[in-house]
């Protein structure tokens, strides 16, 4: 069910922005720079070896990365991956319990403490970006002092996975209303985004004619990752452009 | 945190709290220390840091918030309430980081936060390197070391130290000066040693040459793995992105000529592979070239080096084609905006002379101070002199030295036949905030704050502009540590020595003046308050400064290695091994091989298929200097017989997350050094490999190197 694009909030004036990213893989280098902005900001713990070794750590964002030929003609495909926020997402539909919808602007949220740990939703997302909370997280003390209180710790049982930085979002909208104006593009940067390097990525609304965003998707070089499934997701990729 | 919200915020800093207008979280941004109580539950305050990770100095923000920690008070756990770190980010006003931030830079917070920091000053009980170590008080623990100072002939004493320019270097020169020993000395590791050499060769300067690749046309790099770790990565992967989509119609090329297949050669139009140690011919061989191609306008001294190149030799020897070699000068001759980046990430015997011949190159290109091309180091700023700090006998005078003194490096690690000297020693004094392999040769351990919980001032090796950064104190030390600065001059007064510690603040009234027209402000104090409000200061680019090519050359090309060789490399997240025991780099994937907790050997798959070798076999390598053991990766991109394996496991000790955990490289290739700045070298060194039962596993992200259906839809 994809949103209408300029949808009414209820009862006001303002439009709803519809997120989206455009990452231009034209810049991005492969720094993985953003993987431990986004573990940083997000409170996402690492698995250790053992459970590395069952494929069991949670890299919200990831750098996928696929080799192209043989030596010495050989290159390199990557590209970082997120949750994809689908339009219409795969994982949405199997939840029993609608822990994980999506909202009127548009990102595929995870209600955790609705979540009853059947990971259905994991199993159908073609993206692979869901983690599983088998264990509760631990950090050895002091690490813990390094957590950030706005985003809350998932106990063991439940799913989780990029939100877009949604705490981000609604600090970005809190600060807005304080100042008494309206987001402004640029206003929200997510984790990933704030720390490239490249200056690879950008956030905002896809509707706002004039946001970055939405001039990236209109480069003539982006396109979605596996766009064939047709689950429209909110992050576009800019191709290199060699 | 965005410019524009930094720039607010910095405009409204008052030193106390800022109430939000609607009950939500205030925000604050607070130069100096801060008393707990004062950190109200919830509100973020953003600190102005410096990342100490690697020797770029890239300017940060600390994001403060009110937490709890549990300690011991009388037998009884309490909760205390601290002002903790919760984030780093770039600072947006830095010129180098422009408020982005690389990996290794958000894993700094797990070094304030390591499980593993040393609480106290601690004293050797049982043998060296044996870990077996007491608590002292700090008053016992200066008394010895300065008895040890005393007794020693000051000849005799050796401290091995980074390479920086700041406020710290500065302090440790005035100890050493007042001790009457020698000047500190950098074991190469990490200063970039043979760039430092080559820019006084190549352009009569001391320091490092700024690349502006964000305005070329086309860029060859020559062993500098730009994107993945030299230099300056945060401010060279801003220009890249820059080069590449930052301009209206015009999309800057790379290529990239090393001897693996680098981030960089990730990134290339083209990869140029070059066998180890081949990096001084193909530069030769391109420059020569160049000569044929262009009027030689250059300086005649410059000229010289390529006159006399035979081309076929020099590619024979660099293992790349003549083709390549002639298609790679012509595009640069005919690039309107060229530049050559000379740099040597995998530090080979003839390091500096390799980084001199491509850096000379950019006067073949006549680049030199152009837009689009490289700009020869600046004058170092004000009080903080640009000493030399190399010295390619390192190695020997730590074999005669009395005392040893080391802070920031770890020789036992990334220059293991110095264990023995280590072992020797008569005194061995570290200032390192963890038991590593180093500290571990100890007889005293007098731990340092972390780079958070300390003032700190430096200057960045590269920057845009002239600059400084600078940070004060915001948050308590966690532990009974205290700064190096600190240390040194209890030392001295133990000694009875006369020392007068720099302070960042004395720092930075004294470039307030050096600096003449630091900016609008009127006084020394109002300068200061700035400074330390806003992260440091940044000028104007001076214009161009001049430069001559000063003696170059002769070089000798090294003949190739024949059979198969292993070279050690920096990755991206370790460093030269000091991220191995932050938990985030453990378990981020190595971008060649996708390893998460340990690093494999990379063999080509040539090489793997006539020894029987799959992913995850395990492998006995050895070379006249030592074996080691390791699961194996294919590396679909390595070099035919060119093993690689990059630094970063294989701590004797170093943490719970690093100890014992892999295997280290440097001990395969050696104690070779390269011969002007004494810097370790990485290989090439001639190997065996063999196939062994059992072993380490490997532990990857990402099993699959292809993309198969049905991703490709
Ligand atoms: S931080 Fe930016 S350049 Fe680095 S991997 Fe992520 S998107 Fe790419
Ligand atoms: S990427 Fe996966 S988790 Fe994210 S919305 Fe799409 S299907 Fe759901
Ligand atoms: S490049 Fe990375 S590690 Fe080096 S100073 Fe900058 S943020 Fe720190």
């Amino acid at each position: 069910m994809a949103k209408e694009a300029t949808q009414q909030a209820e009862g006001g004036t303002e439009r709803t922005p519809q997120w989206a990213m455009a990452i231009d893989l034209d810049r991005c280098t492969g720094c993985e720079a953003c993987v431990l902005a986004c573990a940083s900001e997000n409170n996402v713990p690492t698995a250790g070896e053992d459970q590395a070794a069952m494929g069991r750590t949670k890299h919200w964002i990831r750098i996928d990365r696929y080799y192209e030929g043989e030596f010495p003609d050989i290159k390199v495909k990557y590209r970082p991956v997120m949750c994809q926020q689908c339009d219409e997402a795969p994982c949405e539909p199997v939840c029993p319990v609608n822990a994980t919808y999506q909202n009127a602007e548009g990102l595929n949220v995870q209600i955790y403490n609705r979540c009853i740990g059947t990971r259905y939703c994991a199993n159908n997302c073609p993206y692979t970006v869901r983690f599983f909370n088998w264990f509760a997280p631990e950090w050895a003390e002091p690490l813990n002092l390094q957590l950030n209180p706005d985003v809350s710790i998932r106990p063991a049982g439940v799913m989780e996975k990029c939100t877009f930085c949604a705490h981000k979002i609604k600090r970005a909208k809190l600060d807005a209303d304080a100042e008494g104006r309206e987001l402004a593009d640029g206003d929200v940067q997510p984790a990933c985004v704030q720390s490239c390097p490249a200056e690879a990525m950008v956030f905002g609304d896809m509707t706002d004619p004039d946001s970055k965003v939405a001039r990236q998707l209109g480069s003539g070089r982006s396109g979605q990752l596996l766009e064939s499934l047709g689950t429209k997701p909110r992050v576009f990729y800019l191709e290199k452009a060699d | 945190m965005d410019r524009r919200n930094f720039v607010k915020l910095v405009g409204t800093a008052s030193g106390g709290a800022v109430t939000g207008a609607c009950g939500r979280q205030a925000e604050e941004i607070i130069p100096l220390l801060v008393p707990e109580e004062s950190v109200p539950v919830g509100v973020e305050q953003w600190h102005p840091s410096v990342c100490s990770e690697c020797s770029a100095a890239c300017g940060t923000l600390a994001r403060v918030m009110a937490s709890e920690r549990e300690i011991e008070v009388g037998g009884e756990l309490v909760r205390q309430k601290i002002a903790a770190v919760k984030k780093i980010e770039g600072n947006p006003l830095d010129p180098v980081s422009g408020g982005r931030l690389c990996a290794r830079g958000h894993a700094s917070l797990q070094s304030l936060y390591n499980p593993d920091r040393l609480r106290s000053p601690l004293k050797r009980v049982g043998p060296r390197a044996s870990g077996q170590f007491e608590a002292i008080s700090w008053d016992d623990a200066i008394a010895e070391a300065a008895g040890a100072l005393v007794a020693a002939d000051p000849g005799r004493i050796l401290f091995l130290a980074r390479a920086r320019e700041g406020v710290r270097s500065e302090n440790i020169a005035r100890f050493l000066d007042a001790i009457g020993a020698p000047p500190a000395t950098s074991i190469g590791v990490g200063d970039f040693a043979a760039e430092r050499e080559a820019s006084e060769s190549v352009f009569g300067r001391s320091g490092l040459p700024l690349y502006e690749i964000q305005d070329s046309t086309l860029v060859l790099s020559i062993g500098a793995d730009l994107l993945g770790g030299w230099v300056s990565p945060v401010l060279y992967s801003r220009r890249y992105g820059h080069m590449r989509q930052g301009r209206r119609e015009l999309r800057g090329r790379l290529i990239h000529a090393e001897s693996r297949f680098s981030l960089t050669a990730w990134n290339a139009d083209r990869w140029l592979p070059v066998w180890p140690g081949g990096e001084l011919a193909l530069a030769l061989a391109i420059g020569h070239e160049l000569l044929g191609e262009q009027g030689a306008d250059a300086p005649a001294s410059v000229v010289s080096i390529f006159a006399d190149v035979d081309l076929e030799q020099a590619a024979a020897e660099a293992g790349v084609p003549v083709e390549a070699i002639r298609q790679t000068a012509s595009e640069l001759a005919q690039a309107s905006a060229p530049v050559v980046v000379a740099g040597a990430s995998m530090v080979r015997q003839n390091s500096a002379d390799a980084v001199a011949a491509a850096a000379a190159l950019n006067w073949l290109l006549g680049c030199v101070g152009k837009p689009g091309g490289v700009i020869p180091p600046a004058e170092p700023l004000g009080v903080l002199g640009r000493r030399r700090r190399f010295s390619g006998d390192w190695s020997e005078r730590l074999e005669q030295a009395a005392v040893v003194l080391v802070d920031g490096v770890n020789p036992a690690y990334n220059a293991p036949a110095s264990q023995r000297a280590l072992a020797d020693a008569e005194t061995v004094i570290s200032f390192s905030p963890f038991l590593d392999d180093t500290s571990a040769f100890a007889d005293l351990i007098l731990p340092d704050h972390d780079p958070l919980e300390q003032s700190l001032l430096e200057v960045p090796p590269v920057s845009p502009t002239p600059s400084f950064v600078a940070a004060g104190e915001f948050v308590a030390p966690l532990y009974d540590s205290r700064p190096i600065a600190t240390v040194l001059s209890e030392l001295a007064e133990a000694a009875e020595q006369p020392f007068e510690e720099l302070t960042v603040g004395q720092a930075v009234s004294t470039l307030y003046s050096a600096l003449g027209s630091a900016g609008s402000e009127t006084s020394a104090s109002d300068f200061e308050a700035r400074t330390l409000r806003v992260g440091g200061w940044r000028g104007q680019p001076s214009g161009k400064p001049p430069a001559t090519p000063g003696t170059l050359g002769p070089f000798e090309m090294a003949p190739k290695q024949e059979g198969i060789v292993l070279q050690a490399y920096e990755s991206p997240q370790f460093g030269s091994g000091s991220g191995a025991n932050r938990p985030w780099l453990q378990e981020l994937p190595d971008p060649t091989s996708s390893a998460l907790w340990g690093l494999p050997v990379e063999v080509d798959p040539e090489t793997a298929a006539r020894l029987g070798l799959v992913n995850g076999d395990n492998v006995r390598i050895r070379s006249e200097h030592g074996s080691l053991e390791a699961p194996v990766y294919v590396n679909p991109a390595a070099i035919p017989g060119v093993v690689s394996m990059a630094v970063g496991q294989g701590h004797a000790s170093y943490g719970r997350y690093a100890s014992g955990r892999g295997a280290n490289p440097m001990v395969i290739v050696g104690d070779g050094r390269d011969e002007t700045t004494g810097c370790p070298t990485m290989g090439p060194t001639p190997i065996s490999i063999e196939k062994i039962a059992g072993g380490a596993r490997l532990v990857q992200f990402s099993r699959q190197d292809r993309d198969l259906p049905p991703h490709r839809v």
